[in-house]
């Protein structure tokens, strides 16, 4: 969805009323970003119960930090989903619950074609980061992204592409370098 | 480790991703509260990462997530009154956030007033994640280049050691603001130096450092407090 300037004002009016400690505000910014959050949290949970106690959390946070958000941090809702998609991180490492990666998951990707995620997250994403994405391998930019959009750990990742710790954790690194290299250009 | 660029640009980036995990991120979260150059970092990778959560399809929660908000916050019955609310916040932490891990850790406040067009002043608390009051409030009078430090729930230090207190720049060292008391009202003067540097960074941090203050003239001890202040 894209996010209009105006989107982005009317946050940032909204987190300096929070940090004012205005519920109504609260409320509003609750009911304007809630569905954009949850389904951040329930695709990196993979379960309802999981999922909206990080969405709970991350508002309690919002709540109290919103007096911190500034701009140098990035766009107002990039920051709330930071808090969101960490707090989600946080407890699926605690409990060990995320689903483990089942067959289904893995099926599709002995071909090298098409993994676990989803064609048209990896579509939207290669947009919105100005296609610097499709200018990284496909083992680079599958593994970014899933250790983005799921959660995955190194070892997961190295189950889910059938390669060593060590080769997944330099595909991870050399990724991420040549995105920022791209991104800055 | 030694905080390399490369060490940073690599390191900052994990942490964002989320491949960053255990003791490793612990560190790397210590070393966010010590320098701005790893916490911009962040944040570059943060508004980077942040816009691949914007494509993924919305999903409406159940009702029963506002209630439980409403509840946590603010009680069962409570409406919400603006009467009822102080001006400080609950320091009520349920989970570790972004910056705040360690035991020691403590989290920026702000006391955010309307954003003034000129003659700003900064203004902040410095807080701890387990107490309920700040431990100092923080005021700045612009006129006189005054630093005022409130004492409020601020404890002594432990036999031997004072608290220090730092101005944390953009760039470069931590500009030290001297020793400070741990109770009462007290005041510093800001050199140019110190009052250029702090309305640029709005940090300031403070370390337990030997009695009578750092003997090198940089934080030697650990950082107990980094906090950021807010112009008024």
């Amino acid at each position: 969805m894209a996010q209009t300037d105006a989107d982005q004002d009317q946050l940032m009016r909204l987190l300096m009323k929070i940090a004012q400690q205005d519920r109504r505000a609260f409320q509003e910014l609750y009911e304007h970003i809630a569905a954009r959050m949850f389904g951040l949290c329930l695709r990196l949970a993979g379960q309802r119960e999981l999922a909206e106690e990080a969405l709970q959390d991350a508002f309690i946070q919002i709540w109290h930090r919103a007096g911190e958000y500034h701009s140098d941090r990035g766009a107002p809702l990039s920051w709330m989903m930071t808090i969101a998609r960490y707090r989600t991180l946080d407890l699926i490492r605690a409990r060990k619950a995320r689903q483990t990666i089942g067959d289904e998951d893995l099926n599709e990707l002995d071909d090298g074609r098409e993994g676990p995620l989803e064609f048209s997250l990896r579509e939207s994403g290669a947009e919105k980061l100005t296609g610097c994405l499709d200018e990284l391998s496909d083992v680079q930019r599958d593994s970014i992204l899933l250790s983005y959009y799921r959660g995955f750990t190194h070892e997961e990742l190295a189950q889910a592409l059938s390669s060593p710790i060590g080769t997944v954790k330099s595909w991870i690194r050399r990724g991420l370098m040549a995105l920022k290299r791209c991104l800055e250009q | 480790m030694k905080k390399t660029p490369e060490r940073i640009e690599a390191l900052a980036a994990e942490y964002v991703l989320g491949s960053l995990r255990g003791a490793a991120r612990r560190r790397f979260e210590q070393w966010m509260m010590e320098s701005a150059r790893v916490r911009r970092e962040v944040w570059f990778w943060e508004e980077k990462l942040g816009q691949l959560a914007r494509d993924v399809p919305e999903n409406q929660p159940p009702a029963s997530v506002w209630k439980n908000i409403e509840r946590r916050l603010w009680g069962a019955q409570q409406q919400p009154t603006q009467a009822e609310v102080r001006g400080i916040g609950r320091w009520f932490w349920p989970s570790w956030s972004v910056l705040a891990t360690a035991a020691v850790l403590v989290l920026a406040v702000v006391l955010i007033q309307q954003p003034r067009p000129s003659g700003e002043q900064l203004s902040g608390a410095i807080v701890q994640a387990n107490l309920e009051d700040p431990l100092w409030l923080v005021s700045e009078s612009g006129a006189e280049n005054l630093l005022k430090l409130r004492s409020i729930a601020a404890s002594e230090a432990e036999a031997g050691k004072d608290y220090e207190l730092w101005v944390v720049p953009e760039d470069g060292q931590p500009l030290s603001l001297g020793v400070i008391p741990a109770g009462g009202v007290h005041q510093v003067r800001l050199s140019d130096e110190a009052r250029k540097a702090l309305s640029q960074s709005r940090t300031l941090a403070i370390s337990l450092e030997p009695r009578g203050g750092s003997p090198t003239g940089a934080p030697t001890g650990p950082i107990l407090h980094v906090t950021k202040l807010y112009a008024l």
